[in-house]
């Protein structure tokens, strides 16, 4: 993956403009397990959306598997995402009318996977992520950890290249956060998933490969 | 990819029940509303053209040229034997009444009153129109020597006279003479027809004919065709057969009924287009909000992957299956309605006096056409097209990420 003068500026009404990344260039390769890290505002979250296609930056190129990311349109991007990145929201953001099993096989049911591949697939992420018992419940009914459990399990039912967790462990206490980092690792291992955080918790920057540090929307550090 | 979408939408209708069927019942209601008073509109004008065609008109009546204008009996139809052999042959004649009227004066010993007396004969009017139906009071019949006569019910209240009262008629014979003739009422009518209920008296025709010195000679030959839809054809037959007698449709003689139909008409469409506008702002109104409050939902769709064009097919699906089940619920409902009030009637009694001023029973009967149906479900799906587009038309511009985010919706 490729990140070539990434800027982004939100205009919040003329004159009022709030830079929010400046100039980035990275490079990030297949099967990381990386983490963008920084205080609050210094961009990781905005830097993760563009790579992740939810927004689009100002200037400059993403690049993933040499398809300019950035070139494409609300449509293609949106069929890039379904096919192509899983992601893990801070909130969670399970679709609430769906109960956790439904919620795990939606993007394989959107990529017209037969009903047997995707039971077999949840049974199997269910094990891993120990959901078994709250399949059948919908998201209202289960805890905060078993909700970002449910959203890890969807994010990598598909078995996408590219993991996108925006501060996955932000409302989960230590218990489960360390479960949490620990089963995303060992997907990363076994699954070959490019996995790439944004967060600032000691503990998902002691558990990542590489970090890049972000202030005021530029990379201070990459190591 | 639509099997998908038609999946989410129809878990999303079965999860969210409560709105669901809250759509659902306002389809059905207002739709099964709009089908009853299209139907009872219907039945008024049916009920009015109905009863001026057993009553009098029939389909198409022949008259002498210049009769309809100036109610002379010098101007009657003769040969009217051979016009029934040419009518006994006609195809698509149902059946035919042969009338000898002459306007004069109808009087009892305190009052007096201008009517027109009819000479009728009674089995060929129960052929023609079930005349006998109207019956109001007394006896269907003109006694043994035909010296009884049926009033219309107006003019007996007028005259204040019921059944047994005696009546004398004076008018001129077809001599230029004045005679007058007495008559016992055996018989009053209630027809709807307002020139029959307040102006007319019924004789026998062999009675009629002797008063009026004018034997085998009719002024109104009414006829009852067995196809509607052939009215035009025959009319042209018999015009061409007839040239010299006025061959008349039923609306040509009263183009009020004609005029009542149009007003009727229109009475429904503003009646239709006022309870519909309500009922697709209710839908409307149901549906956007169900769509606005879902926007943080499509969203997280969106961003994980679910094209524009699913969520799009998932809405529509959506709206049209409530607005199937609504048609279909209002659609049953309202032919309930219909048949309920086609076969037993609305009893309107209170208002009996203002129905009767128009020629309207107490009971009001419904008409259901099929196209009542179709039209109705052309409006339940225009009210849910026009109600998914602006709500679509939001989620298309919408980002995302940003409502997620909790910035805009």
């Amino acid at each position: 993956m490729k990140l070539i003068h990434i800027s982004k500026t939100f205009f919040q009404g003329s004159p009022k403009e709030v830079k929010a990344l400046a100039d980035i260039n990275l490079t990030i390769d297949k099967g990381e397990f990386t983490t963008l890290s920084g205080e609050s505002g210094s961009g990781k979250t905005t830097l993760l959306n563009i790579i992740g296609g939810l927004e689009r930056p100002t200037q400059g190129s993403v690049y993933i598997d040499d398809i300019e990311l950035t070139a494409l349109n609300d449509e293609q991007m949106a069929a890039f995402r379904l096919n192509h990145i899983g992601f893990v929201f801070q909130a969670y953001n399970l679709i609430s009318v769906f109960n956790v099993k439904e919620n795990i096989g939606f993007i394989m049911k959107l990529l017209g996977d037969e009903d047997t591949k995707i039971d077999k697939r949840i049974e199997e992420l269910a094990a891993i992520l120990q959901i078994e018992d709250i399949l059948d419940k919908f998201p209202d009914q289960i805890s905060g950890g078993q909700q970002q459990r449910v959203a890890v399990a969807r994010a990598v039912a598909s078995r996408p290249k590219l993991i996108l967790a925006d501060e996955p462990t932000a409302n989960l206490d230590s218990k489960n956060s360390e479960r949490l980092i620990k089963m995303l690792r060992t997907l990363n291992e076994k699954e070959h998933i490019t996995v790439i955080f944004a967060s600032h918790d000691k503990y998902v920057l002691d558990q990542s490969k590489r970090i890049i540090v972000l202030e005021d929307g530029e990379v201070i550090e990459d190591n | 990819m639509y099997k998908i979408a038609f999946n989410i939408a129809w878990e999303s209708l079965m999860r969210r029940k409560t709105r669901t069927w809250l759509v659902v019942t306002m389809i059905a209601l207002s739709l099964s509303g709009l089908l009853f008073l299209q139907g009872l509109y219907d039945g008024m004008v049916t009920h009015m053209i109905s009863t001026a065609i057993r009553s009098d008109s029939g389909d198409i009546s022949l008259y002498a040229k210049q009769y309809r204008l100036e109610k002379n009996i010098d101007y009657h139809i003769k040969n009217i034997e051979m016009i029934k052999s040419y009518l006994d042959h006609l195809d698509g004649i149902d059946s035919y009444a042969m009338r000898l009227a002459q306007e004069g004066l109808v009087a009892t010993a305190h009052k007096s009153l201008g009517a027109t007396l009819k000479g009728v004969t009674l089995e060929d009017e129960h052929r023609f129109g079930k005349f006998d139906t109207f019956l109001y009071k007394g006896k269907f019949g003109f006694g043994a020597k035909n010296q009884n006569a049926i009033i219309g019910f107006k003019l007996a209240e007028k005259l204040k006279v019921d059944i047994g009262s005696r009546l004398v008629f004076t008018a001129q014979d077809a001599t230029g003479e004045i005679n007058a003739i007495s008559f016992r009422i055996i018989g009053i009518v209630k027809t709807g027809n307002i020139a029959i209920d307040e102006g007319s008296v019924f004789v026998s025709m062999d009675t009629m004919s002797k008063f009026l010195d004018l034997s085998k000679s009719a002024t109104q030959i009414a006829i009852r065709i067995k196809d509607s839809s052939q009215i035009n054809n025959i009319q042209y037959k018999l015009k061409k057969h007839f040239h010299t007698l006025d061959v008349m449709r039923w609306d040509e003689l009263y183009p009020m009924l004609i005029q009542m139909r149009k007003m009727m008409d229109l009475f429904n469409w503003i009646s239709y287009a006022i309870v519909f506008s309500v009922a697709a702002l209710g839908i409307f109104g149901v549906i956007l909000v169900s769509i606005l409050e879902r926007m943080r939902e499509f969203s997280i769709m969106m961003a994980i992957g679910t094209s524009y064009k699913i969520i799009r097919y998932q809405i529509i699906s959506e709206a049209f299956v409530m607005a199937i089940s609504g048609y279909l619920i209002g659609a049953f409902l309202g032919w309930c309605f219909l048949i309920y009030t086609a076969s037993s009637g609305i009893d309107l009694r209170y208002f009996k006096a203002g129905l009767e001023s128009f020629g309207l029973n107490a009971i009001l009967y419904a008409d259901i056409r099929f196209y009542y149906f179709l039209q109705a479900f052309s409006a339940v799906f225009f009210a849910i097209f026009l109600s998914v587009l602006w709500p679509l038309h939001v989620l298309k511009k919408i980002k995302p990420i940003e409502v997620i985010k909790g910035k805009t919706v």
